[in-house]
């Protein structure tokens, strides 16, 4: 298969493209989805195929398949060249590519247990106890656990001499449990919503996870939250958890960050972005104990990788330093227009997929403390656990989330639960309202395995890490 | 395109060699064409063709889903054996009880040739027609422009074997002004039947027409919500509240309401696969008929659409809405529809005194309370503040949390015209939904621009 690769780049270099790269994609995925006791999705995908990247006129050009012999390879590279072409007759400046490094390497991510080795029965006998636990009381009536696993391999190879290889493997799950009331229905989920937490190792973080210790509590918190009052509607101090601190990075500073948005080349679908160029090293995005950094290369996450799939090294680079805006996330075509270089965030999610700006891990550095800590050091406030629902503008200004369930914080304790929990803001006025984040004993790194961008939708494993933070007056409980 | 022939030779031939007692195999291979512009140049375009292949084997009441992109032979039999084996160390799903069996098919045109055959270079002459026009205002372009070739087959040991062929064609453009941007796209299996002038018109005249935004206070207005922005609630009606599942587990806002009044009686929402107004698709991915399934009748709760399982289960038919193999018994409606009335858009408009026009939405999120059908979302690409019957100029975009039971039991006027939107599942579906005016439709936030 080697050769095959090598001889279509030769051939590419023969058809005097500008630039073109390869990749070789060979995916395999193993779902498992329990409700209520049944196996509902049991499933097995083998996913191979190849995409070929061309600049030809200074235009792009893209085309893959799913039948990896020679005669394909070539008519794949013909016509990416001829959609390379396509693209030229509308362009104003030739597509111009940032240097890096042609890198020979092998990269795989750390694995004790590999996923696919587990007995079949060992998953199925976790799931199904965890969906029967959470399932003994009346008023629960949805329970689902699940898990998933991933095993990537790719090659990439470029004209100008790239070469790499490199194994991810990726596992996650999670369970969650819906009580119904009269008149509304009410979700707890363990240990995050969003599909459960993922992260770039085998099948130990599964048993690190301790599905079955969790199941009372969430079952207890579905119940309790359908008979809880509904959170009110105020400006109030509010400490969220570190799960939908994730989600808040996620949506308010990683996305932002993609230089693509900014220079409006994904306006189509997801938008744009409020951090215009002049605001680089320039806008205060938050309070001075803000800091977060792009890191690829953080173990365990789900957004790490040796190189990206532009065959760029993984970095770590800040976004947010002491509260100031420092920088984006990058490729090889943008990093150039601000006079950089790329940060390595160009990935696609199979063969079939051009490469976009995604993140990889989006970090909120930890502070100092515990959550207890910041609890007790909490007048009066609400504590947000959880996230429920996700809104955010197109240039990821005006945000709404809602949380699975609120708790009163008065005179530093934990008081009674609340429902419906919603909170709003516009993103640098929130971020500048930030004033404690806890330390590294709450911070963990979520993996979220879903996020959406591009045209197709091209789904992005991404993670974030975070500890809970406390933001003081946040409008709150907005639902009419 | 493979063809219908040598897809069902070639999948029968593996299935007859299948261990499992039922075994199904579900095909899908798609060639496309995907064009994205921005800022007025073409900055992404691809050439897609792939292949997936599911088996679904079944022993007894256990079942094991495997799927592959490849079509070799020796890779397709280890994918039924992969299987196979599965579905031997699964647990029984007590609501399986067969696979479909033979069905009739209703014939649908779907397939355009010249929608399969649109290359690159005619895509991005189409493109250029609307950079020219954008030029001339001193505007620039963002959007996308795809064709797609879909093959869809279903063949199973029980008899059945269904296949279609089908295109789609569509288009969205942006038009950027220095403070404003304007929307408009089409959608067709055809191709020809794309009105590229008319789609680069209505976003260059939104541009132009909501150019310096005001501000206004957030708060209950009466709203017209054009096709785009009726289809992106819908879209998420149809995630929270028209599958199966949902309408069992009780999450959906028609659980436990069938025949009550949810909304107005103006209002009728339901799913027609074989509709021509939207885009056509006979059956489902287990093979099986699509039927017609009412939502909500005249204001009234009605039903949800179900697989086989789920059917089995609700003790009901399968409506024909089954997902691919790997959906874990999610379902889902593919060609959603709103009925229409006998307004017009200029006559709403005219019959506001003091309202909003709302062109888009973006990121709408129907999670916050399923049983009200509460949502929340931003408005986008054209934002108009109606005054005594006239549109007075563009606004800064809001923020609505509203539930949607409410707000469509309080719909004043609906369109005759309605618009097939273009989906992430527009290959094999739509959403089609008219114009409306809504009162008293709850804001509750606003952004900077």
């Amino acid at each position: 298969m080697k050769e095959y690769l090598l001889e279509t780049i030769k051939y590419l270099k023969r058809k005097r493209v500008d630039y073109a790269d390869i990749r070789l994609v060979s995916m395999t995925r193993e779902s498992i989805d329990v409700k209520n006791g049944v196996v509902e999705g049991l499933s097995s995908h083998e996913d191979k195929g190849f995409g070929i990247r061309v600049i030809s006129n200074g235009g792009w050009g893209f085309a893959s398949s799913s039948i990896i012999s020679p005669p394909e390879l070539k008519r794949i590279a013909n016509l990416a060249i001829e959609v390379a072409n396509a693209s030229a007759t509308t362009i104003r400046e030739k597509v111009h590519l940032g240097e890096v490094e042609p890198y020979v390497d092998y990269y795989a991510t750390p694995c004790q247990e590999d996923p696919f080795e587990i007995p079949l029965d060992e998953k199925l006998d976790i799931l199904i106890r965890t969906t029967e636990a959470l399932g003994t009381h009346k008023s629960i009536r949805a329970t689902e656990a699940f898990m998933t696993f991933w095993r990537t391999h790719k090659f990439f190879l470029s004209t100008e001499g790239a070469f790499i290889e490199q194994d991810i493997m990726e596992s996650g799950g999670g369970f969650s449990a819906t009580a119904v009331g009269n008149s509304d229905a009410q979700r707890r989920s363990y240990p995050n919503s969003l599909r459960g937490d993922y992260s770039t190792a085998g099948y130990e973080f599964i048993r690190e996870m301790q599905f079955l210790s969790h199941t009372e509590r969430v079952r207890d918190e579905a119940v309790a939250l359908l008979k809880a009052p509904p959170c009110p509607s105020l400006e109030a101090t509010i400490i969220i958890d570190s799960s939908q601190m994730a989600l808040q990075v996620h949506e308010s500073c990683g996305h932002p960050t993609e230089l693509d948005r900014v220079l409006g080349t994904e306006i189509s679908l997801a938008g744009g972005s409020f951090l215009t160029l002049e605001k680089l090293g320039n806008l205060k995005y938050g309070s001075p104990i803000v800091n977060i950094v792009q890191d690829a290369t953080a173990p365990g996450g789900l957004g790490t990788f040796g190189y990206d799939d532009e065959g760029v090294k993984a970095q770590r680079t800040d976004i947010i330093r002491n509260g100031i805006f420092t920088g984006y996330l990058t490729s090889r075509e943008t990093a150039p227009i601000i006079n950089g270089k790329s940060n390595g965030c160009m990935r696609a999610d199979g063969y079939n997929r051009i490469p976009l700006i995604r993140m990889t891990n989006i970090n909120l550095e930890p502070g100092e403390g515990t959550l207890r800590d910041l609890i007790a050091d909490t007048k009066k406030g609400y504590y947000f656990d959880i996230n429920k629902s996700w809104s955010i503008d197109d240039k990821r200004l005006n945000f709404q989330f809602g949380v699975e369930a609120a708790w009163e914080i008065t005179d530093g304790k934990l008081r009674r639960m609340l429902k419906n929990p919603i909170y709003t803001g516009i993103t640098p006025d929130f971020w500048n309202k930030c004033d404690a984040i806890c330390g590294k004993a709450e911070w963990h790194i979520w993996g979220i395995p879903g996020c959406g961008k591009g045209q197709p939708m091209q789904t992005a494993h991404v993670a974030h890490g975070a500890s809970p933070a406390r933001f003081n007056g946040v409008k709150i409980g907005v639902s009419k | 395109m493979i063809g219908k022939d040598r897809i069902f030779t070639i999948l029968n031939g593996i299935l007859k060699k299948s261990p499992a007692e039922q075994t199904e195999a579900v095909f899908l291979g798609t060639s496309s064409g995907q064009t994205r512009f921005a800022n007025s140049y073409i900055h992404q375009n691809a050439y897609e063709s792939s292949i997936r292949i599911f088996f679904r084997a079944v022993v007894g009441k256990k079942i094991g889903v495997v799927s592959t992109s490849s079509m070799l032979k020796d890779d397709l039999n280890s994918a039924l054996l992969n299987a196979y084996n599965i579905a031997m160390n699964q647990c029984e799903n007590p609501d399986f009880t067969e696979l479909p069996s033979q069905a009739v098919y209703q014939r649908v045109k779907s397939h355009y040739s010249e929608t399969a055959k649109f290359t690159p270079m005619q895509r991005a002459h189409k493109i250029k027609m609307i950079f020219n026009k954008a030029t001339k205002q001193h505007l620039t372009v963002a959007g996308r422009f795809f064709t797609s070739e879909l093959e869809v087959a279903v063949v199973n040991t029980n008899g059945i074997e269904a296949y279609q062929p089908l295109t789609s064609a569509a288009v969205n453009v942006t038009i950027m002004g220095d403070n404003s941007s304007g929307y408009a796209e089409g959608l067709s299996r055809d191709v020809r039947k794309i009105k590229f002038d008319r789609i680069a018109e209505t976003a260059t005249q939104k541009c132009l027409d909501s150019a310096n935004p005001i501000e206004i206070t957030p708060g209950k207005y009466n709203v017209i919500l054009e096709p785009k922005a009726v289809a992106e609630i819908i879209e998420w009606m149809n995630y929270t509240g028209f599958g199966a599942k949902r309408l069992e587990e009780g999450t959906s806002f028609l659980s436990n309401r069938a025949g009550k009044k949810v909304m107005g009686e103006n209002i009728s929402i339901y799913d027609d696969g074989l509709d021509p107004d939207g885009l056509p698709m006979p059956f489902d991915f287990e093979g099986v008929p699509k039927r017609k399934v009412v939502f909500v009748k005249k204001g009234l709760a009605g039903n949800a659409v179900y697989d086989t399982i789920n059917a089995n289960r609700a003790g009901v038919k399968s409506t024909g809405h089954a997902l691919t193999p790997d959906s874990s018994g999610e379902t889902f409606s593919l060609n959603t529809f709103v009925a229409g009335a006998k307004n017009s858009l200029s006559s709403m408009i005219s019959k506001t005194e003091k309202g909003i026009l709302v062109t888009r939405f973006h990121y709408v999120n129907g999670m916050l309370d399923t049983r009200k059908a509460l949502m929340t979302g931003m408005t986008r690409d054209g934002t108009f503040l109606i005054k005594k019957g006239k549109i007075v100029s563009g606004i800064k975009n809001l923020r609505f949390t509203e539930s949607m039971l409410r707000a469509f039991s309080q719909v004043k006027m609906i369109s005759r015209d309605r618009q097939a939107i273009n989906t992430w599942w527009s290959d094999v579906g739509c959403i089609v939904a008219p114009t409306m005016l809504i009162t008293g439709f709850n804001f509750s936030g606003k952004t900077e621009f």
